[in-house]
């Protein structure tokens, strides 16, 4: 099966447009819009997950988060617009971010459509093919799940909308990976 | 009149008053100057503080003088310290003045000056207070001492670190009322020792210059002594790791345990829940660390995880570390590294290298998925080069240096979060030299042929330089200059020769016996009938060319001679083979030049002999030959040592020669020529070559090692036989240089000299005799002009007819022969 390996390369590294500060992990008023979906943690319950389940998990993550990215740098553009005024209190979390955030955020934006593009073509080959079942009506319910997720994103600030959407972006990666070996074990795993 | 005075004064005074009481406008009030200080002597600043406005908007504007000087000044810097201030930087401060300084406020209605101020720099010396307190305590052997710390304060103008400042230090137990004061001196740190156990301290400092007042004192801090009985010190986590992305383990570093055993307890909390756990394993990771296995390990999970310090006084807990364990990950670095040669198709030296990843991390699963580096370099090379390589688990490298020992490392890290792991243990790797074995014999052979062939030259050089050179360097034939004298030149007279030649007082050049080459190029291209043909019977060619050489003209009679020959030739064919091929042979053998000449000469005698044989008329001197020949010999005798006579062929013509032998032409002896630096002689023999091609080339050398002035040189004559098919050519021509006669084929001597035409027989035979005129030079007529200029000319292959020596019974026979009689020059030079 081809085109299984750009998912896992072309992934988002927003940790390296982002730089996390680790003090911060410590807020705990943090919460993403996504914790309330039910994920595996730990690399066994990946492994037993049946594959059905995970490949809807990771089509739903990535819709999920959509809406935000999209949001998000509305957010960014909004602010960025805005002269620079001390006491204009939004500015001043939008001043954490880099200068060139507007850019690297649009870029994020794509690369995340791109992948769930791409990965909603791999689950229809791997439907026809036979690997994975139809059991859960594929990506039109993972779709409606994620959008109603997504919804709850808005009221997120800055810091928590990068610490929450790194998070998920390594999930949707070790998800995609375990998939693949277990898919294709042959294929550099 | 008085009252009226005073009450209208009175009232204006009350109009004034009024008017300044309804608009509330004033001049200002009078500003008072607060303080002036210095903080380090070279700078100095000064604040006053506003009177009252008056209402408006007012300036305010600083003036100064300095000691009693009656110049005034403006302040330099307003801002500078802050408002209502004045900054005198350093080059307005001088610490030897005295300042007078007024500050004066003015608005629109008036002005307002303070009072005078009197300011010496140095007694407003007070610097700012030392910086950047810190506090320590130290238990050693039973005491426990206090150490403070700081720094002097900061300058804005940090221009010189001349700043010597002496310190205090005070401090006390917080509810005391009195400081103790310490004098510290220059350091910026202190020890503090006899302090009360259990007690918290505050401590101060302050410092001052060698001039002026002490600074404030420092901001407090606090600090708590620790006695026998107190509670552990609060201990810090150092890190979390978790090496293949399934564990973790947690370091704690403990505090001072305040004089009791202290337990330490790590608790946890996870994100999302309230509940606390605490480590579930001290033991795994060793002292001071906790182990959370697979099954306490969750993923994009936030932990909240503290140590708390417990003994017997009392407890104390740590700051909090948040942890994410799919950020902390960090293996350990590859294993099973390889090094391996190989060669390329060229045989250049490649590395191969493979590794493992470690042994924990399950890159099966894709779980977890590793980049790795790697970095090598030369053994003494300072820097690493690091390579990135990626996911996989091998790499080439082609660029190494052959014979040197490269030292590899690698290591890994998680693709998107982590850190790197340590370096691999060090590889070490030898790259072969490229040394092949045919490379070097071949380099050996060569230089042992190059240094065998210099040994040669050189030995050659050394024995026979000179020939050698000669013999590479043939001398270029130079001019050859007409009317010289010989005879002049043997008398050394050189000043009748010079102006005989016009010109004065030159002197002559040593290899002037190149000047007299003469080149006599002879071609027939008319007599073309009376060229033997290859299968003709002889007697019919011979008689062609005779009946040729009758017809041509005067001139011919040495041209009979070739036919002469030929016919000889033909009979004596045999011989003549034989007789060239001896000479071919001698000329081979390149011995001795006489052994040459008299081979040659020998044959020509021969040859002439066999002429005479059967030729109708002795034409040829060479009849006379053998009654010569002593003199020929004598004449060869007295040829000088460096002449050569030789018998000398056109090259090509030889093959043909040879060939035209077998065609049963007939033939000339043929004599090879012979490249010699010495030589001086070259004669060309007549060739009689094939019907084809026939050309005949005369070339007449002369002896070139002895100047022209200085010695007579030898004739050459040069005898060319053209036959062609078409043409029969046939010319002698001898020359004697020095005197420009003309010469018998075999007698270029000065003693007999057959330049005299006798008769001439059946019309194309001339009959030359002796001439006892020796010395004198039988001017050639105007033909022989013509033909000496042809003489001049270089060899050319032309068809080329030249008369006999006779000049005035020489005809041209063709049109295209180009004659060059040496002998015509000699009158040109007269």
């Amino acid at each position: 099966m081809t085109g299984r390996s750009p998912p896992c390369r072309a992934h988002p590294r927003p940790e390296k447009h982002f730089p996390p500060r680790d003090n911060e992990l410590g807020k705990s008023a943090r919460k993403c819009h996504t914790s309330g979906m039910l994920t595996p943690n730990r690399k066994e319950y990946a492994q037993k997950i049946p594959r059905e389940e995970l490949t809807h998990l990771i089509l739903k993550l990535l819709q999920a988060w959509k809406e935000p990215l999209s949001h998000f740098n509305q957010h960014i553009e909004h602010h960025q617009e805005l002269p620079d005024d001390s006491l204009s209190k939004a500015k001043q979390i939008s001043k954490e971010l880099p200068d060139d955030s507007l850019s690297k955020a649009k870029q994020i934006s794509n690369m995340v459509h791109e992948l769930k593009t791409g990965v909603e073509k791999v689950t229809e080959k791997m439907q026809s093919m036979g690997i994975i079942s139809n059991s859960l009506n594929g990506m039109a319910s993972s779709e409606a799940a994620g959008l109603s997720i997504s919804n709850e994103a808005n009221m997120m600030s800055d810091s928590d909308f990068i610490h929450c959407f790194r998070r998920d972006s390594n999930k949707v990666q070790s998800y995609l990976k375990i998939l693949k070996c277990r898919i294709m074990p042959e294929n550099s795993c | 009149m008085k009252q009226k005075l005073r009450s209208s004064v009175q009232i204006i005074l009350l109009f004034a008053l009024t008017a300044v009481g309804l608009t509330g406008q004033s001049y200002p009030g009078k500003p008072k100057i607060i303080r002036c200080r210095s903080l380090e002597k070279e700078t100095f600043s000064c604040w006053w503080k506003p009177g009252s406005d008056g209402g408006l908007p007012t300036n305010y504007t600083l003036f100064y003088s300095k000691d009693s000087e009656e110049k005034i000044y403006e302040c330099p810097d307003y801002g500078m310290s802050g408002p209502n201030s004045c900054y005198f930087d350093k080059n307005h401060t001088n610490p030897w003045t005295t300042y007078n300084i007024t500050v004066m406020a003015m608005n629109e209605i008036g002005s307002n000056s303070s009072d005078p101020q009197y300011v010496d720099v140095t007694s407003i010396v007070q610097p700012d207070a030392p910086v950047n307190l810190s506090l320590e305590t130290k238990t050693s052997a039973s005491t426990t001492y206090l150490l403070a710390k700081w720094s002097p304060p900061p300058l804005a103008d940090v221009t010189s670190n001349s700043h010597v400042y002496r310190y205090e230090l005070r401090l006390k137990p917080e509810e005391k009322e009195e400081w103790e004061t310490v004098s510290v001196g220059v350091q910026t740190q202190y020890k503090v020792n006899r302090l009360q156990a259990g007690v918290k301290y505050v401590v101060q400092v302050r410092c001052v210059l060698d001039i002026g007042e002490w600074s404030e004192w420092s901001s407090e801090r606090h600090i708590h002594i620790p006695n026998g009985e107190s509670p552990p010190e609060k201990p810090t986590i150092i890190k979390c790791r978790s090496p293949e992305k399934e564990t973790f383990t947690c370091w704690w570093k403990p505090g001072s345990d305040g004089g009791h055993p202290t337990n330490y307890t790590l608790l946890y909390s996870k994100e999302g829940e309230e509940r606390v756990y605490e480590c579930p394993d001290y033991k795994t990771a060793g002292p001071n660390s906790c182990y959370f296995d697979k099954k306490h390990t969750s993923f994009w999970t936030i932990y909240n995880i503290t140590v708390k310090a417990t003994n017997e006084i009392g407890s104390n807990v740590s700051d909090p570390l948040y942890v994410d364990v799919t950020y902390i990950v960090q293996t350990d670095p590859p294993v099973n590294v390889t090094l391996e040669l190989k060669k390329t198709v060229n045989r250049k030296p490649y590395l191969v290298l493979t590794w493992s990843p470690p042994p924990l991390a399950d890159v099966r699963s894709g779980w977890l998925t590793l980049d790795y580096e790697l970095r090598l370099k030369p053994e003494e090379a300072e820097e690493w080069e690091t390579i990135f390589v990626g996911q996989q688990t091998h790499y080439k490298m082609f660029s190494l240096n052959p014979g040197k020992k490269y030292i590899v490392q690698i290591h890994c890290k998680p693709d998107h979060h982590g850190s790197w792991s340590e370096w691999s243990l060090e590889k070490y790797i030898q790259i072969p030299t490229d040394f092949r074995i045919k490379d070097m014999v071949v380099w050996i052979i060569v230089g042992v042929l190059s240094s065998l062939i210099c040994l040669v030259m050189s030995w050659t050089m050394v024995l026979k330089g000179y020939r050698m050179i000669a013999f590479i360097l043939p001398p270029v034939p130079g001019p050859k200059i007409k009317g010289i004298d010989t005879h002049l030149l043997e008398t050394g007279k050189s000043e009748e020769l010079l102006s005989a030649l016009g010109c004065h007082g030159f002197p002559p050049t040593s290899d002037c016996e190149e000047l007299l080459i003469e080149y006599l190029e002879v071609e027939d291209s008319e007599d073309q009938q009376l060229m033997p043909s290859h299968d003709n019977g002889h007697p019919s060619k011979n008689a062609k060319m005779i009946a040729k050489e009758t017809d041509s003209d005067s001139g011919r009679g040495s041209c009979d001679s070739p036919s002469l020959l030929s016919e000889k030739c033909r009979e004596s064919r045999a011989i003549l083979s034989t007789l060239q091929t001896q000479d071919i042979r001698d000329v081979q053998e390149n011995n001795g030049r006489r052994h040459w000449e008299t081979q040659c000469i020998a044959s020509e005698q021969k040859i002439l002999l066999f002429n005479n044989e059967s030729t109708k008329s002795p034409i040829w001197p060479a009849a006379q030959l053998p009654d010569n020949q002593p003199p020929m010999f004598a004449y060869h005798s007295t040829v000088d040592v460096h002449k050569i006579t030789l018998c000398t062929i056109d090259v090509n013509i030889a093959p043909v020669l040879v060939e035209n032998e077998e065609q049963h032409q007939p033939q000339y002896p043929i004599t090879e020529t012979v490249h010699d630096n010495m030589e001086k002689h070259r004669e060309v023999e007549n060739l009689y070559s094939k019907t084809d091609q026939t050309t005949v080339q005369v070339k007449q050398n002369r002896p070139n090692d002895k100047s022209p002035f200085s010695k007579p040189k030898l004739m050459d004559y040069v005898e060319v036989h053209k036959v062609r098919q078409d043409e029969v050519a046939a010319v002698l021509l001898k020359h004697k240089e020095n005197s420009g006669k003309i010469e018998k084929y075999t007698v270029p001597g000065t003693s007999k000299e057959y330049t005299k035409v006798s008769t001439v027989v059946d019309h194309n035979i001339l009959v030359l005799m002796p001439d006892s005129r020796i010395q004198h030079i039988p001017v050639s007529q105007e033909p022989a002009m013509e033909m000496s200029q042809n003489l001049q000319q270089g060899q050319t292959e032309k068809n080329m007819s030249y008369c006999l020596t006779v000049p005035s019974e020489c005809k041209r026979e063709t049109s295209a022969s180009e004659y060059m009689d040496p002998s015509s020059f000699i009158p040109a030079f007269k």
